[in-house]
């Protein structure tokens, strides 16, 4: 992308493709051009735009760490037209990308504390690029808790990752489903993510918290923190709008005069208090 | 002594343009209609009408704009961009028309920039015409300039007695094509100017604290209940300047393009989980006016609107900007913000 169209796309080849549920897929590419993949650098929270030449472009975090680059990974539901057309493809296809966009998780700021991750269904993967930042850099940090839930154990997505997660003794995971999306051998809670967080009840003490779901489990999910004692600027989330341009031109994507793609997506709960409801 | 145009001379003045390879945009009568559109013969500038029905907004960010082209072979894929906009000049747009283009130069170059945008402002020479009449829909001078306004111009023809234009060239780029047609130039001393200003409708200094205030107001849902969605208003307004990104063509060639969005239509911000931060239409007008009185005015230091009234005058339900902006100078007049200290 040395054009200076910034509307123009890497260019990137599929180098693996993984089903995470039924309707969940993560795709991990990689730069077909080696100067690209040279000069390309991230950091935890920014996203880009996916595209699939002839269907479309699509907004989504780069869910893999800094920690681990090389490639970029984005976790997506096929919903519509370009995550249909994202499914679609093969290892070795090509895919677009631009990105990439955004500010990022003050991962810095946070060396010396605990974590606290908080996340619902499909927003479990702008996360997991935070978690496995954090776990990557284990040492820098006290105790990591990760909370997740979704709608039923077949929606819970990155099965895997779950499994050695719950296994590590360096973390704590604590995975949920909505009442009635349990199954027979389920031995996770059983609830919404803000109840059983409330339950839970992790110290807030030097902690910071990071949670990432719909609205609605922000909505509930913020008052449970304030409940258990997290300062409102301790507690971070990202936020997600539609979006279209991710460079601050497309006038879609604002909450208010905020602009997710250019001041966000990444945001305290105490700047997101300041938003008007209309998110 | 000052340069002058007799106005019998502006069409040899797009004649001269045409001879030196500039493409002429301006307004021409199309099916009853005036509109700004490439001419081919500058017979047919049509300056019957106030204001044109579109804006001047898409001889720089077009309806659809080809962003680059790509195809894909089985082993390889390309994207090429080619963009080379053409010479143009511009007549016929008024001072709202011209000052649009520097509000919008704050967007389209804040941090990206977007070069489509830039290199086609900078391939176009704007020549305005100052305005000698208004109509109900009109409103710059409450937006703090007027019709003669030569912010956005590069040459600003001012209407004077004696059916002459008192020319001024505002930029380098207007200078350079004077020089290059100066034979339909006079020089001598402009009659009195014939410009009309409208009066001034309301307080602009007190509508952004008032919608800044009144994010929750009953003027939400009663003022703006007819309105349909259509989306008209912000495909007229030479500052809207939403899009969306689409591809158009297959698996093995096509483009990608940006084409003008607006933020009046429902699907403009639906989430994919079905989750609608903006549901209603009144949440709808309620970010148009914001966007372009508070969130605009905060972040590039001028409304995103210029007064032109074409939101107003081809509205299909008669909603007018210009009405509620007054309302709520009435609103703000009425209810005047506390002082700070007073508030619970």
């Amino acid at each position: 992308m040395a054009s200076d169209n910034i509307y123009l796309p890497y260019l990137m080849k599929v180098d693996g493709v993984r089903d995470e549920t039924r309707d969940v897929r993560t795709l991990r590419l990689k730069f077909a051009r080696d100067e690209d993949a040279a000069q390309f650098s991230f950091k935890a929270g920014q996203f880009g735009e996916y595209s699939v030449f002839g269907a479309g472009e699509c907004t989504f975090c780069i869910a893999n760490p800094p920690t681990r680059a090389g490639f970029i990974e984005c976790t997506f539901r096929k919903a519509g037209r370009v995550t249909k057309a994202l499914r679609d493809l093969e290892v070795g296809d090509t895919a677009g990308f631009r990105g990439p966009y955004g500010n990022v998780f003050p991962i810095e700021s946070w060396y010396g504390k605990s974590v606290l991750f908080i996340a619902g269904g499909i927003a479990l993967p702008p996360m997991r690029c935070v978690i496995w930042n954090c776990l990557d850099l284990r040492d820098k940090f006290k105790d990591i808790t990760v909370v997740y839930g979704a709608r039923t154990v077949g929606d819970l997505v990155y099965k895997d990752e779950l499994r050695e997660w719950s296994e590590r003794s360096d973390m704590k995971l604590i995975q949920t489903v909505d009442p009635g999306g349990e199954t027979p051998d389920w031995r996770g809670q059983i609830g919404f993510v803000p109840t059983v967080l409330e339950k839970a009840a992790p110290a807030s003490a030097d902690t910071i918290a990071v949670v990432c779901g719909p609205p609605i489990m922000l909505k509930f999910t913020f008052p449970v923190l304030d409940r258990l004692g997290f300062a409102r600027a301790s507690v971070y989330t990202t936020m997600e709008n539609r979006m279209k341009c991710g460079v601050g031109k497309c006038g879609r994507c604002n909450v208010g005069g905020v602009y997710i793609c250019k001041e966000g997506p990444v945001f305290t709960a105490e700047q997101v208090a300041r938003m008007p409801a209309e998110y | 002594m000052a340069m002058l145009l007799a106005k019998k001379n502006l069409r040899a003045l797009l004649r001269g343009a045409m001879d030196r390879k500039y493409r002429v945009v301006g307004p021409v009568r199309e099916h009853g209609i005036v509109l700004f559109a490439e001419m081919s013969d500058p017979g047919a500038l049509c300056l019957d009408e106030l204001n044109t029905q579109n804006s001047i907004k898409e001889f720089f960010f077009p309806k659809t704009e080809k962003l680059f082209t790509y195809s894909l072979g089985k082993n390889d894929a390309a994207v090429a961009d080619d963009f080379a906009p053409p010479r143009t000049v511009l007549i016929g747009g008024r001072a709202c028309d011209a000052r649009s283009l520097v509000a919008l130069d704050r967007l389209f170059g804040w941090d990206y920039k977007d070069k489509f945008y830039f290199a086609r402002r900078e391939a176009t020479c704007v020549i305005t015409l100052a305005c000698d009449r208004f109509d109900e829909a009109c409103f710059c001078t409450s937006l703090g300039f007027g019709p003669r306004a030569a912010e956005g111009s590069d040459i600003l023809l001012v209407p004077v007695e004696g059916d002459e234009y008192a020319v001024e060239a505002v930029t380098d780029k207007g200078r350079a094509l004077i020089a290059e047609v100066k034979d339909v130039f006079t020089e001598g001393t402009p009659g009195a100017e014939k410009v009309a200003y409208p009066e001034k409708k309301f307080d602009l200094a007190a509508v952004k604290p008032w919608l800044e205030r009144n994010f929750e107001h009953p003027i939400w849902k009663e003022e703006f209940l007819s309105c349909l969605g259509c989306g008209t208003c912000t495909y007229q307004c030479p500052m809207c300047h939403c899009f969306d990104i689409v591809d158009e063509g297959d698996i093995h060639g096509g483009a990608r393009c940006k084409n003008w969005d607006s933020c009046q239509f429902a699907l403009f911000t639906l989430h994919t989980s079905g989750h609608n931060p903006r549901p209603a239409q009144a949440a709808r007008w309620r970010q148009r006016l914001r966007h372009k009185f508070v969130y605009y005015a905060d972040k590039f230091g001028t409304e995103a609107c210029v007064g032109c009234g074409r939101c107003i005058r081809n509205c299909p339900v008669c909603l007018s900007i210009l009405d509620k902006l007054v309302l709520i100078g009435r609103e703000a007049a009425a209810a005047p913000a506390q002082p700070a200290g007073a508030q619970p």
